[in-house]
């Protein structure tokens, strides 16, 4: 069993003691670029994690804003001595603080809505190649169906049935993403289908359950990993426009969408700030992550392998 | 160089690059920020399709720009006896050349409510008057079933169509053009939807000649792209100046501003309509509490002196508002003296709201739309905060206005910004469809989603539009504000001001009606 499961695309050249994992990290830091994305990957993540403690203010509480310190320009300070590195938005919330808070929801929305949407649509996709018949076509052409939609009009749809707040923009990625994730997992699955360790498996009359998520899956993930990163990547970016068509989180709860969107109105009036500071820590965060995606591509594709 | 440029310019674009100096000043663009729905003037009550219309075709009773009323069509009126009035009629000529007689008034009175699908009929303009009686081609008889004294302001709405146009004009050929004669300053020419509308200079027009030959009248809906359009110097004019560039363009030298303040409120509509719990109002802890909090006096008074109205004004608004304690600016008819916004006491709100039974506070959950007035969805955030430092912790949801207004029609929320237009430029309209208690048969109270009712001030406001003489219905009006307001039935804020932006060498007359009128627009010698 322990030997059936081993991946049977494990390369022959490399030395047999050294474990994929380990394989993976190595080839993987041969990008320094790379490397880099991971690192700004982990700092963002540690200050968004961080934010309620190294924020200057909450800016999600409203008794801690004051109108009158609104539209400061960086460096700033407002009545009670705060200093606003980065400027004030409209309300007179910290700009530092709100990209802080904002990067925190913007990560939550990517990464919740991309796992969710990664477990409904493989399992959909795996369910689909292992099924196949009309079990397959039932659900493949429902992939068709969601991929022929452009997925800001029907995020905008859900949104505008449900209404806003941040479990349903998740909702909303979720549906808008699940497909592209059932659509690589059947790929993935079909061509791993016909290997000899499945028909082993299914020989041994092991639980079709147990075929499909022990066996196949391992198999297909390294597909699923990097379709992962890219939609966490695109689920802050729809999550971001979402919100500054105003249908995405609550304006008194901004992402980093909404903070852009604040300012987007006084841009011409030189108060660039406002949209500026989020804009760019979008930037970075989204450019991180694709740069991370793009290594383990090129990683994890045996076509590749120098 | 400079030549070469506007050449070029002409050539790219449709629009001439204007400036008063210019040769070619003869043409103008003129920018709007809402689009016009149709050219129809008896389609929709909705300011942007009146305010192109007002441009082409007149009404009897004419409104100056602070909206009191001034000949129009009508060059005087006068009661003969208790329900009818008396038009003396103008020597004027529709765009055809036929001239307006009282056979036109007629007939417009009689088109008004067969217009076909109008989403805002302006029959409720018309459906006071029982008789029409034309004495002569210059004299025409309207009556009322009651004493009306409202005649002329509602006069004052009607555009009229020559009578030539037949049974049953449709709206498509007003839109065609067809149709479009009116006896206004400019002539229709073309309409593109979403784009612009052509008008041409009314030679024969009866008053001071129009100063442009031509006017392109541009929709451009987009905020920022109207700015630019000014900055640039590609119109002569925009309406609807953004609050974020008037500080921009006041600085500019090639730019002069007009405001005035606009006989729009801008007020929270509170639920005073359930006796038992409100949707979204709750205990400090998220309790259900028996009764509507918002039915206690006090408490609405808490909620109304928490908000710092200039802080709102100066921050929000960039001065483009003015603080407000009732319904109309000061200057208009049936203005309350005296009656202005109670100052910011934050002890006081919290002593009122524990005298209520609240010593903790409350949770309240605010709504606003977020692209319908000027900064609205900022407006409620900054309330949101004065709220939560008396105590009322506010949470602040606002949705596009097309889904907004559904639940604040079906009544859903419990404290919502709302923003009312007092056309008629006088109390009247405001207490009979704000805070009246609602009635949908006797046309009362249409717009009071709080279902605000006090039978005292029902009577008062009867009594008050059935009093014909002038002094005295202020009177009555005067004391009715000041009950409704007194009672807190809604929280005004601030009435909002009209902004116009023109290139540096023109002048214009800037409405508090917010019409966009190329007649008001002239050269500044």
């Amino acid at each position: 069993m322990a030997v059936l499961e081993k991946p049977v695309a494990a390369p022959r050249a490399r030395p047999r003691e050294q474990s994929p994992f380990a394989r993976i990290a190595g080839d993987f830091a041969q990008s320094p670029v790379a490397i880099a994305g991971l690192v700004v990957i982990v700092v963002i993540i540690l200050l968004a994690v961080t934010a309620s403690l190294i924020a200057p203010q909450n800016p999600y509480d409203l008794a801690q804003l004051d109108i009158m310190d609104g539209r400061l320009p960086p460096g700033s300070s407002s009545a009670d001595g705060l200093t606003f590195w980065l400027g004030t938005d409209d309300q007179g919330r910290d700009m530092l603080s709100g990209i802080l808070y904002g990067l925190r929801i913007s990560l939550i929305v990517g990464a919740g809505s991309a796992l969710v949407a990664g477990l409904v649509g493989t399992s959909l996709g795996l369910t689909a190649a292992y099924a196949g018949g009309r079990v397959e076509a039932a659900i493949m052409r429902l992939v068709d169906l969601q991929l022929s939609f452009p997925a800001i009009l029907v995020a905008l749809m859900i949104l505008a049935a449900l209404g806003k707040g941040v479990v349903n923009v998740m909702l909303a990625l979720v549906i808008v993403e699940w497909a592209s994730y059932a659509r690589t997992a059947r790929g993935a699955a079909l061509a791993e289908r016909a290997r000899e360790y499945i028909e082993a498996a299914e020989c041994l009359a092991l639980p079709k359950w147990r075929v499909v998520f022990r066996h196949l899956l391992p198999n297909c993930l390294p597909p699923l990993i990097v379709i992962g990163t890219i939609q966490v990547a695109r689920a802050i970016a729809l999550e971001a426009t979402l919100s500054f068509l105003g249908l995405g989180v609550p304006i008194t709860e901004p992402s980093l969408g909404l903070l852009i969107a604040n300012g987007y109105q006084y841009m011409l009036s030189g108060k660039y700030w406002i949209s500026f500071y989020p804009g760019i820590a979008l930037l970075v965060t989204i450019m991180a992550i694709n740069l991370v995606g793009d290594q383990l591509r090129d990683v994890l594709n045996p076509r590749l392998q120098r | 160089m400079r030549f070469k440029g506007v050449a070029i310019g002409s050539l790219l674009m449709a629009a001439v690059p204007v400036a008063a100096s210019n040769a070619l000043a003869q043409n103008v663009t003129v920018a709007v920020g809402a689009a016009v729905g149709s050219i129809d003037p008896h389609y929709y009550t909705l300011t942007p399709n009146t305010s192109l219309d007002a441009n082409v075709f007149e009404r009897l009773v004419e409104t100056d720009a602070q909206a009191r009323p001034m000949p129009g069509l009508a060059t005087s009126w006068k009661l003969v006896d208790d329900r009818t009035w008396e038009l003396k009629l103008r020597d004027a000529s529709f765009h055809d050349g036929t001239p307006f007689t009282a056979e036109d008034v007629a007939y417009t009175i009689a088109r008004v409510p067969t217009v076909v699908n109008s989403p805002g009929s302006f029959a409720i303009y018309t459906r006071p008057i029982t008789g029409v009686e034309i004495v002569d081609a210059h004299t025409i008889r309207l009556s009322t079933a009651n004493v009306y004294p409202l005649l002329p302001t509602d006069l004052a709405q009607l555009f009229i169509i020559p009578h030539k146009l037949g049974a049953n004009p449709t709206t498509e050929d007003f839109n065609s053009g067809k149709n479009a004669i009116g006896t206004g300053p400019y002539r229709f020419v073309s309409y593109k939807p979403g784009d612009r509308i052509e008008l041409e200079r009314n030679d024969g027009y009866w008053g001071t000649k129009p100063a442009w030959q031509h006017i392109t009248y541009r929709m451009i809906t987009n905020d920022a792209a109207r700015t630019a359009a000014m900055l640039s110097g590609d119109v002569a004019m925009i309406d609807q100046v953004p609050t974020a560039d008037i500080a921009r363009l006041r600085a500019d030298k090639g730019v002069s501003l007009w405001e005035t303040v606009s006989l729009r409120i801008i007020y929270l509509a509170l639920d005073q309509g359930r006796d038992g719990p409100t949707p979204f109002v709750t205990g400090p802890n998220g309790e259900i509490l028996a009764k509507n909090p918002l039915k206690d006096l006090r408490v609405r008074q808490a909620l109304s002196i928490a908000i710092n109205r200039p802080a709102i004004v100066q921050r929000v608004m960039e001065g483009a508002a003015i603080p407000s304690a009732q319904f109309l600016p000061p200057g208009s008819f049936s203005y309350v003296p005296g009656l202005v916004p109670p100052p910011t006491d934050i002890a006081k709100a919290k002593a009122l709201l524990a005298a209520a039974g609240f010593p903790n506070g409350l949770k309240i959950t605010l709504h606003g739309s977020n692209d319908r007035y000027l900064n609205d969805a900022k407006i409620v955030q900054a309330i949101g905060q004065m709220w939560t430092r008396i105590g009322v912790q506010t949470a602040v949801e606002t949705q596009p206005w097309s889904s907004y207004a559904g639940h604040a029609t079906k009544l859903e929320y419990s404290v919502f910004l709302q923003g009312w237009s007092i056309s008629s430029g006088e109390a009247s309209n405001p207490l009979r469809a704000l805070v009246a208690t609602f009635d949908a048969a006797k046309g009362r109270g249409t717009v009071n989603r709080g279902r605000y009712s006090n039978p005292a001030l029902d009577s008062l406001i009867d009594k008050a539009v059935s009093t014909a003489d002038d002094g005295a219905r202020e009177a009555l009006l005067i004391q009715a504000t000041r009950m409704a307001m007194d009672d807190v039935a809604i929280i005004p804020l601030h009435n909002q001001k009209n902004t116009w932006a023109t290139r540096a060498g023109f002048t214009y007359v800037p409405r508090a009606d917010e019409e966009t009128r190329a007649y008001d627009l002239r050269p500044a010698n």
